[in-house]
This record gives C-alpha cells, sequence and structure tokens, in this order.
C-alpha cells in the first residue's frame, strides 16, 4: 500500500521539480540495481578462487574457507550494521568502532561480574550498545544535523566522538587487555581444521542476525518505510511515515549489530578500549566496496574478505601484510568505482 | 573569444558575417537505470545566431546539454565542434573542464555558486588564465584585475550589481553572476537553460540583450525557455524534443504550423 | 638563559602541529579534501628518511647527507601524496575518508613488519643533529629555530596563496567541483598537485621531528599526530589563514607546554592520566565546536574584507 502511494508521490514530486526527471525513486534505483549488479559478487568470487588457483596454493583453499567464516562472522555482522547506518542515513559514523568496542565492554562484563554465560549477555549486550547508538543519535548527530552541519563536518564529528569514547575507556579500563570468563572450548573437527565450537555458534548466530536483518529491512513494513526514508526524507514523511522514530530505530539496530559483532569478537580474542578500531577500516571498505550491491552485496563482500584474509594469511604468513594487500585491493576498487560517482552532478 | 586566454575583445570586428562555431550531435544516446532519456540521431546548433530548445519536462533537453558540456558521459555517439579555421574537435571524448576551455559554456538551470566567494571573486575566476593560477605563481592577483576590470565593471553596470565586494544573496543574484561569468568568457558556443527564470522582467530583458549582441558578435547561442514568446522572438531556429527525440526543427513559423504536436505536448496558448 | 628540554620539546611539538594545520588547512579547509591520513604523510618523511640515514652507507658526511636524506624523504611523502591524491581525486568524502585512512593505516603496517629496516616494534636509533655544538640542549634549540624558520614559511606560502587566483581555484574546487570544471579549470590536476605538495612538506616536517626525536617509535604512528592537527584546525577556523595557529597554540599549546610545564601537578599523572584526558578532551572539542561554530574561532572567511583590501572599492 505504502510503495503505490510512493510511486503517486514521486511522480507528482518530479513533475513539480524543475529539474529533469532523469531520476527514479531511490527505492526503485536500488532494487534495480540490485537485480542488475546480483552478479557481481560471484565475479569477485571467482577473481579469489582464480588467484587462489593461481598461486597454487590448493591445500589453503579449505582452511582458509572454514577459517575465514568462523574467524571473521563478525566482521559480516558489523559491516552490515554499518552498511545499515551509511545506507540510509548517509552518515559514516567513525564512531561505530567504539559501538563495536562498547559491545564488547558491556557483554565481558555482565559475564565476568555476574557470572552469566556468554550467549545470555550477547542479546543484553547488544541492546546496550544500540541503546548507547540511539544516544549518540540523539544527543549528538541529531542535533547537528538540525544545526545545518554539512556531511564532512558530520564525519569529523564522528571522529571526535570515536576518539573521546575509546580513550575514555582507555582512561576507565586502562589499556591491558581482558578477557571473557568462559570456559576453555572444545574444539571441532572441520575438513581438518579444528575450530573452537564457539566459533561455530558465532557463525551461526551470525547467519540468523545477518538474515533476520537483511529480512527486516528488505521484506517487513517497517523495512519498506526505512528503505523509503533513505531515499528521501521529505517524500517518505507526506507518505506518512514517521522519519523520527523509523531513523532511531535505525540508529538502534545498527548499534546491536555491531554490539554483537563486538562481543563476538572479544570473546573470539580478548577486549581492549582498541577493539573496534581495529576492526573498523575493513568494515569501511567491505561496506563501502560492497555497498555497490545493496546490503547483499555489503555481506558477499564480508564473508570474501573474510576468506581472502584467511587465505593471504596463510601463505603470506604474516596478518599484517593480508591486511595491507587487502586494503590496496580495495582502495583500486574504489577507484575504479569513483568514475562512476562524477556523473551524478547537477551542473 | 578564447577561453583559456580570457582577453580578446571581438566587439569591433564584423558581425553577422562571421562563421559561427557549430555543435553537430550525431547518433547520441543517454539512458538512466535502463530509460532512455536522450536518443538523438542527428542534430546540428549553430547554423543560426540563437537556436531555440524546446519541449516538454522531461524531453531530455537540459540532459542534451549536460551530454554537450561533459558533465554527463554519453552512452554512445558523437558531439563535435566545428570552428571556422581550427581542428574540429570532439567534445564527447573530452573531459568537462577541456570542453569548457575548448569555448562551450553553460548558464545553469539549478542555482549554483561557490558558497563563501565574492560576487568579483567568482567573476575574476572565470577569466584568470591557468598560469596565473599555478601553485608557485603567487603574484598574479593584481594584474589578473587590471587587464579584465574595464569589461568586469561594464557587466556590473550593466546588470546593475552594485557591491561586488560581496557574496551573492539572493537566487536572482547568484543567477545574473552565474550569467555573467559566461559572457565575460566569450565563448564560442554558449549554451542557456532557463537563463532567466527567477530573474525580474526588467533584468530578464538586460540578460537577453546582453545574449543577443554576444550572438551579433558571433557567439553561437543555443536556449532552452519555457517562455515561448522569448523563443519565437530570439531564434531563428527551434528544435522540438520530446522523449529524448527531435521531433520537429524548423523557424518558428514552421514549428508553430505543427500546432497540433507542439500543444499535444505543451499545452494550449503556446502557439 | 635556562634550556628547559620540556619546553623546547613541547615547543617543537606546537610548531610542528601548526606547520601540519596549516597544510591541512590548504587540503581541507580549502580545497575541502578531507586527509584523515595526515600522519601517514608525515610518518613516511620520518621513516624514509629515518632508514635512508641510518642504513644506508652515504659516501659523504653530515650536513649533504642530512640534506640529502631530507630531500628524498619529502619527495617519497610527496610521491605518495601523488598516489593517494589519484586515488581519492573522483570519490566522495567517503572514498576521501577510506582512502587517507588505509593510506594511514598502511604506513603503519609497514613500518611494524619491515623489521630488518625500520626496527619494527622495538623501534630504531641512530638519528642525529646534522650538526654539533657540543650541547644537546642548544642541539635542540638550534632545531626548534629552523622547524620555526620552515613552519613560517608555509605560513607565509599560505598568506599568499589566499591573495592569489591559487586560493581562489582551491576555495572554488573546494565549494564547487562541476562548477569549476564548467568554467574550464582543471580540477582533478588543480587537486592532485595540492595534495602533492602539502604532502611532501608532511613528509619535511616528518623529517624534522625524526631528528629532533633522534628515535623512530611505531607508536608515533598512530592517531595522535592527525587528532591534533584536525583538532588544532577545526578548533581555530579551518578557512582562516590564522586559523590553523591560533587552534594548535589553544590546544596542544596548551597540553603540552601549559600543563607540562607550569601546571604544578603530581608525577605520576603526565604518563597515564594527561595524555588521555588530552586525547578525550580533543574529541569532545571537536564535536563541541563542530556542532556549535563549525568555522572556529575565527568563523567565516571574510573574502569581502580581502577583496576591498587587494581591489578596493
Amino acid at each position: 500500500m505504502h510503495r503505490a502511494g510512493l510511486d503517486r508521490m514521486s511522480g507528482r514530486a518530479t513533475d513539480q521539480a524543475v529539474v529533469e526527471p532523469d531520476a527514479p525513486t531511490s527505492v526503485e534505483k536500488s532494487q534495480k540495481r540490485s537485480i542488475r549488479r546480483a552478479g557481481t559478487p560471484m565475479v569477485i568470487a571467482a577473481v579469489i578462487l582464480a588467484a587462489v588457483w593461481l598461486t597454487g596454493n590448493l591445500s589453503a583453499i579449505v582452511p582458509s574457507v572454514v577459517i575465514g567464516l568462523t574467524e571473521h562472522a563478525p566482521l559480516v555482522l558489523a559491516a552490515t550494521g554499518f552498511a545499515l547506518l551509511y545506507r540510509l542515513t548517509g552518515l559514516i559514523n567513525v564512531a561505530y568502532a567504539e559501538t563495536i568496542t562498547l559491545g564488547a565492554y558491556f557483554a565481558m562484563h555482565l559475564n565476568t561480574n555476574y557470572g552469566l554465560g556468554f550467549y545470555v549477555v550477547l542479546i543484553p549486550a547488544g541492546v546496550l550498545a544500540g541503546l548507547l547508538s540511539v544516544a549518540t543519535y540523539l544527543l549528538i548527530f541529531r542535533p547537528a544535523k538540525l544545526r545545518g552541519v554539512g556531511t564532512l563536518e558530520l564525519i569529523i564529528i564522528s571522529f571526535g566522538l570515536s576518539i573521546a569514547l575509546r580513550y575514555g575507556l582507555q582512561f576507565i579500563f586502562g589499556t591491558p587487555v581482558r578477557f571473557f570468563d568462559v570456559p576453555p572450548p572444545d574444539s571441532v573437527n572441520i575438513f581438518g581444521v579444528g575450530v573452537a565450537s564457539f566459533r561455530l555458534v558465532a557463525l551461526l548466530s551470525v547467519v540468523i542476525l545477518a538474515v533476520g536483518l537483511y529480512l527486516f529491512i528488505q521484506r517487513s513494513r517497517y523495512g519498506l518505510m526505512v528503505r523509503a526514508l533513505a531515499g528521501d526524507e521529505a517524500l517518505a514523511q507526506v507518505s506518512g511515515i514517521r522519519p523520527f522514530a523509523v531513523t532511531v530505530l535505525i540508529w538502534f539496530l545498527a548499534g546491536l549489530a555491531g554490539g554483537m559483532a563486538g562481543a563476538f569478537y572479544g570473546v573470539g580474542s580478548s577486549v581492549s578500549p582498541l577493539l573496534g578500531e581495529r576492526a573498523f577500516l575493513f568494515i569501511l571498505l567491505v561496506v563501502l566496496v560492497g555497498g555497490i550491491w545493496g546490503i547483499n552485496g555489503v555481506m558477499a563482500v564480508g564473508v570474501g574478505t573474510g576468506i581472502a584474509l584467511a587465505f593471504m594469511t596463510l601463505t603470506l604468513g604474516k596478518v599484517l601484510y593480508a591486511e595491507l594487500a587487502l586494503t590496496a585491493a580495495f582502495l583500486v576498487v574504489l577507484k575504479v568505482r569513483g568514475r562512476r560517482l562524477t556523473e551524478s552532478t547537477k551542473v | 573569444m578564447v577561453a583559456e586566454s580570457g582577453t580578446a575583445v571581438r566587439a569591433d570586428l564584423p558581425h553577422r558575417t562571421m562563421p559561427r562555431a557549430r555543435l553537430t550531435v550525431t547518433d547520441v544516446s543517454k539512458s538512466f537505470s535502463g530509460r532512455t532519456v536522450v536518443d538523438v540521431d542527428s542534430l546540428t546548433l549553430g547554423d543560426h545566431p540563437i537556436e531555440g530548445l524546446i519541449g516538454p519536462n522531461g524531453a531530455g533537453k537540459t540532459t542534451l546539454m549536460r551530454l554537450i558540456m561533459g558533465s554527463l558521459k554519453v552512452d554512445s555517439g558523437k558531439i563535435r565542434l566545428e570552428r571556422e579555421g581550427r581542428r574540429e574537435i570532439e567534445l564527447s571524448r573530452l573531459p568537462a573542464h577541456k570542453i569548457a576551455q575548448s569555448g562551450v559554456v553553460k548558464s545553469n538551470q539549478v542555482i549554483t555558486d561557490f558558497e563563501g566567494l565574492t560576487i568579483l571573486d567568482s567573476l575574476l575566476l572565470s577569466v584568470t588564465p591557468a598560469r596565473r593560477e599555478h601553485p608557485l605563481h603567487l603574484a598574479g592577483e593584481r594584474a589578473t584585475y587590471d587587464e579584465h576590470r574595464a569589461a568586469i565593471e561594464r557587466q556590473l553596470d550593466d546588470f546593475g550589481l552594485e557591491d561586488s565586494r560581496r557574496v551573492a544573496l539572493s537566487a536572482g543574484e547568484k543567477k545574473l553572476v552565474d550569467i555573467i561569468r559566461c559572457l565575460l568568457l566569450r565563448p564560442a558556443v554558449l549554451l542557456l537553460d532557463e537563463p532567466t527564470a527567477g530573474l525580474p522582467g526588467e533584468v530578464t530583458r538586460k540578460v537577453m540583450d546582453a545574449v543577443e549582441k554576444l550572438a551579433a558578435d558571433g557567439t553561437t547561442v543555443v536556449i532552452i525557455e519555457h517562455d515561448l514568446a522569448v523563443i519565437w522572438r530570439l531564434c531563428a531556429q527551434v528544435t522540438f524534443m520530446a522523449e529524448g527525440r527531435v521531433l520537429l526543427r524548423g523557424e518558428p513559423s514552421d514549428i508553430r504550423e505543427h500546432k497540433t504536436v507542439v500543444e499535444s505536448y505543451l499545452g494550449q496558448g503556446h502557439v | 638563559m635556562v634550556l628547559d628540554t620540556f619546553l623546547i620539546t613541547g615547543l617543537f611539538n606546537v610548531v610542528m602541529l601548526i606547520g601540519l594545520a596549516l597544510l591541512l588547512h590548504l587540503q581541507l579547509g580549502l580545497t575541502r579534501i578531507a586527509n584523515f591520513g595526515v600522519v601517514g604523510f608525515w610518518g613516511v618523511g620520518l621513516y624514509t628518511f629515518g632508514v635512508l640515514y641510518v642504513r644506508v652507507d652515504w659516501p659523504f658526511e653530515d650536513p649533504i647527507q642530512f640534506v640529502v636524506c631530507a630531500v628524498l624523504a619529502t619527495a617519497a611523502a610527496g610521491l605518495c601524496g601523488l598516489l593517494i591524491g589519484w586515488l581519492i581525486a573522483d570519490l566522495d568524502v567517503d572514498g576521501v575518508l577510506v582512502g587517507t585512512l588505509g593510506f594511514a593505516t598502511a604506513v603503519a603496517i609497514l613500518a611494524t613488519t619491515e623489521q630488518g629496516l625500520t626496527g619494527g616494534a622495538r623501534g630504531m636509533g641512530g638519528l642525529r643533529f646534522p650538526y654539533d655544538s657540543g650541547d644537546v640542549a642548544v642541539n635542540e634549540l638550534i632545531w626548534l629555530l629552523v622547524l620555526v624558520a620552515l613552519v613560517a614559511g608555509i605560513l607565509a606560502y599560505v598568506w599568499l596563496v589566499h591573495r592569489a587566483p591559487y586560493g581562489r581555484l582551491l576555495i572554488a574546487i573546494g565549494s564547487n567541483e562541476p562548477l569549476a570544471r564548467s568554467l574550464g579549470k582543471p580540477v582533478t590536476r588543480t587537486k592532485l598537485g595540492l595534495f602533492t605538495i602539502t604532502s611532501a612538506l608532511m613528509g619535511l616536517l616528518g623529517v624534522m621531528y625524526g631528528v629532533m626525536v633522534r628515535f623512530l617509535e611505531v607508536s608515533s604512528l598512530g592517531i595522535e599526530v592527525t587528532l591534533a592537527t584536525v583538532v588544532g584546525l577545526v578548533v581555530g577556523g579551518s578557512v582562516r589563514v590564522l586559523g590553523a595557529v591560533v587552534g594548535v597554540l589553544l590546544t596542544v599549546g596548551f597540553f603540552d607546554i601549559v600543563i607540562q610545564s607550569y601546571l604544578p601537578l603530581p608525577a605520576e599523572w603526565y604518563t597515564q592520566t594527561i595524555p588521555l584526558m588530552r586525547e578525550v578532551l580533543f574529541g569532545v572539542a571537536l564535536i563541541l565546536v563542530l556542532v556549535f561554530r563549525p568555522l572556529g574561532l575565527l568563523g567565516h572567511m571574510r573574502r569581502d574584507r580581502l577583496m576591498k583590501r587587494i581591489h578596493g572599492g
């Protein structure tokens, strides 16, 4: 029902506007785009496989896929949450890194101080991170936006918030790393690779959460509102959508995903104030590159990145080299994509 | 006349007999998300001093101008610029700033301005040659103004912009600054997209006078305008576009003869 | 005159950050290129210089050895500026953020992994002043004066840029790229040129820093340099010539000079509390200034006054 309303509204809006109606509504656009380019993540996967084949290191494939999927599962979750915020509010929120970190701290705090099991604290930690995310929106980003602060300035504001939270955490908790109080994981053998059992559960949880988020956005009535809002706030408003409520919802969901990703990161290794910052660059790269193909693209590129990181770590011998190579590769993809962006000018 | 040097003034040259720059559009198409917005087989602009481009909303007029200016790239086809005594240039292969440098300039439909720059800044920007904008050439400011002072002051006077050492305030002022920027470049081809929308009637007349004078001095002018009275009065040749295609082309009287076609798109009372 | 090493180091940091913030003013304030990887270009200068100076067996002695290494390191930073500039030239602000941030991370990674060259996490010594007065404090003072001269030069350049057609072109590009293009301005080339020159100079400031501290540490490649530069510029006023100077003095100057040298605080605070407080407050300052006074203390660019001053009327 909203769909019809939107189309009617958009038709009228373009007639009224002096500009050429060469832009369909963005919901339409993104749907078309995702249909037209659905094959591209496949191409990326094929390229990765080809690289594997070319390096002749076939024995590393299976472990890479297993490790990539299990160890880097939080990356997919975090990237999905970040992409939600980025695509629907247009804001690159650098402080998302600290949402992740705080999710890990919330979970660890509940786990170590109250003796609650990891899976018990997962959802509350996510909810707390989500509330924190909403708080930053209400206290900082919304007032800034209402005052007409520009996109670039909003990014710098989020950078400032990120720094304040990060060093604030160091101030409170100190720099030493902390650990969850969980029983030593039992190892499960998958295709000859030993994987801690909780990582499998983590993978499963990430899949469930990511699919749930995806379905929510793509299928539910709220999801439609969210997408409509992303297209055009004024238009969404006259169609009976309350931008404020939906925006708060977006911030909460993004924080929820980030916080739970943080808990998974934390239980997988350790918790420190720099946890989120370490993950942030790759989240950003995955979202900017994968975002070309919509939220599905973000998930696909996230999975691909996990596998590629695992593979390169195995073959190059150093995690840092793998990160370096992948960062360079992503920047080149962005460079190529950038040529298309120049078309959106109005002069 | 020459955008790069921005120095030549040709008011003293004989009018009307001067050969004009011509734009040739061949098999150009452009689509967005699978929808064809411009699909022009063959169109030559510049056989007459002032040409009009008319048609309903969404006809692809603005998009065609943006394709000529290079701010949009053609999907296929060629746009060429011919100027007397110069080699033909294929505009559709050039980056946007090279197209402008080759003498094709456009005044914008959407109000655009440089935030933070004063009116004088804006005008000086358009006349400053590239060599003066080098990172190590830091002494050219006064000289640039001295060279172009007369032309700038005359335009400011003509259009009644009094204090140029301030930021343009209203939409009308910004539009006027945009047009003066174009006039100062003394372009070979001037594209005007709704040049007078949002300007008061008196200023509209001044703009049109200036455009006519520029055309008389040898510039090829192409106008998109919804006020057809302006088109019928100024243009020797009119192109009627709809749904991305050229439907009619000819002298204003020819176009007005196709009353049914024009009215079916633009509504009654325009012809 | 009493040469307080703390004071000289503090002053050195302040002056260096003024230099960096002035360069960022050209990139971010005028041309609106959001360089979040200032530390990367600075670090390339620092580490290239250090590695060349310490690891290479030069056939000549110090003043020349320093000059050769410094020139090469500056050029290396400039080359990185050209490369990154090319990568981000036609990206929107999101792409610029990820490109510059990614570059800074890459520099930090390489400095850590290439232990054979850089000493990795252990750090690398072996740097020294290209002269020797016999007294370390005097050497440092002289080096501070060299830096002051360099940064004064950068300040003079920025001042002139504001009064030249080049500055107007930068502002025009920063304000409306497509419009600048439609007036025939070579936008991409101009941005590349600017990014190359300013990145090279950031690298040169890294060289200056390396000589001053005489010991390379990977930890110096963290977020702190970028943060201090951005905070200084934003607080002072990103579009004004003196914004960088005022802002860095008020922020970094306050912490690194007033608090470090003049406040009677317990000694243990200086190692833990103060540095963390500094970063937290810097972050908060960024938020507050951008929400309540986006153009910083000095405010608008005031081209109107400048045009009147230059052209009368």
